[in-house]
C-alpha cells in the first residue's frame, strides 16, 4: 500500500471518528461538553499545529550560529557572480 | 549562537506562539468544564469568537500571500517580442 494510501486511509479514520463523536451519529449519548469540545478539535489542531511551526521556526532562528566565515565567502562569490553576468550583458 | 538580532527576534516568535497556544487551549478546551459564572469566563470572549478569529487571520494570510505574488509577477512581467 502507498504512503499516500496510508495516509488517506488514517485521515480518514480520524474523520470518521471525530464526525460520529461531534454530530451524535450513532446516538451514544456523550455529555454535552465533550461534543462541542470533540467538535472544535480539527481547528484546534490546525491551531496548535500553526503554533508549533512558528516556535520551532523562531527556536531554530536564534540558535543557528552565525559564520562570519562563510558569510564573507558567500559575499565574495556574489560580487564574483555580478561582475560575470555583468560581462555577459546582464543588467542588475 | 546567534547574536543580537536574530536571537531577540527567534525567542519573541517562541514566546508569542506559546502565549497564543495557552490563551487558545484554555479557550476550546478548559472554558466549556468551567462553571458559567466563574470570573475566568471575563478573560475570554464568547466561544464563537473561537472559531471566527482563525478563520479572519486565514483569510489574511492567504490575502497577502496573493498580493505578494500579484506584485512579484507584475514587476517580472516582459512585453513580447515583435518578430
Amino acid at each position: 500500500m502507498t504512503k499516500l494510501l496510508q495516509w488517506l486511509l488514517g485521515v480518514s479514520l480520524l474523520g470518521i471518528i471525530w464526525a460520529v463523536i461531534a454530530f451524535d451519529l450513532l446516538e451514544l449519548s456523550v455529555p454535552g461538553t465533550y461534543r462541542e469540545v470533540a467538535w472544535s478539535m480539527p481547528l484546534y489542531l490546525l491551531v496548535s499545529f500553526g503554533c508549533y511551526s512558528l516556535a520551532t521556526v523562531g527556536y531554530r532562528v536564534a540558535t543557528f550560529n552565525d559564520c562570519d566565515e562563510a558569510a564573507r565567502e558567500l559575499q565574495e562569490q556574489i560580487k564574483e557572480a555580478k561582475e560575470d553576468l555583468r560581462k555577459k550583458g546582464l543588467k542588475i | 549562537m546567534a547574536t543580537g538580532a536574530d536571537q531577540v527576534v527567534g525567542m519573541s516568535l517562541v514566546l508569542f506562539s506559546l502565549l497564543l497556544f495557552s490563551y487558545y487551549t484554555v479557550w476550546v478546551i478548559v472554558l466549556p468544564f468551567v462553571d458559567s459564572d466563574h470570573l475566568l469566563h471575563r478573560y475570554f470572549l464568547p466561544r464563537e469568537y473561537s472559531v471566527i478569529l482563525p478563520g479572519i487571520a486565514a483569510v489574511v494570510l492567504l490575502l497577502c500571500i496573493g498580493a505578494f505574488t500579484v506584485v512579484v509577477v507584475w514587476k517580472n512581467r516582459k512585453p513580447k517580442k515583435v518578430d
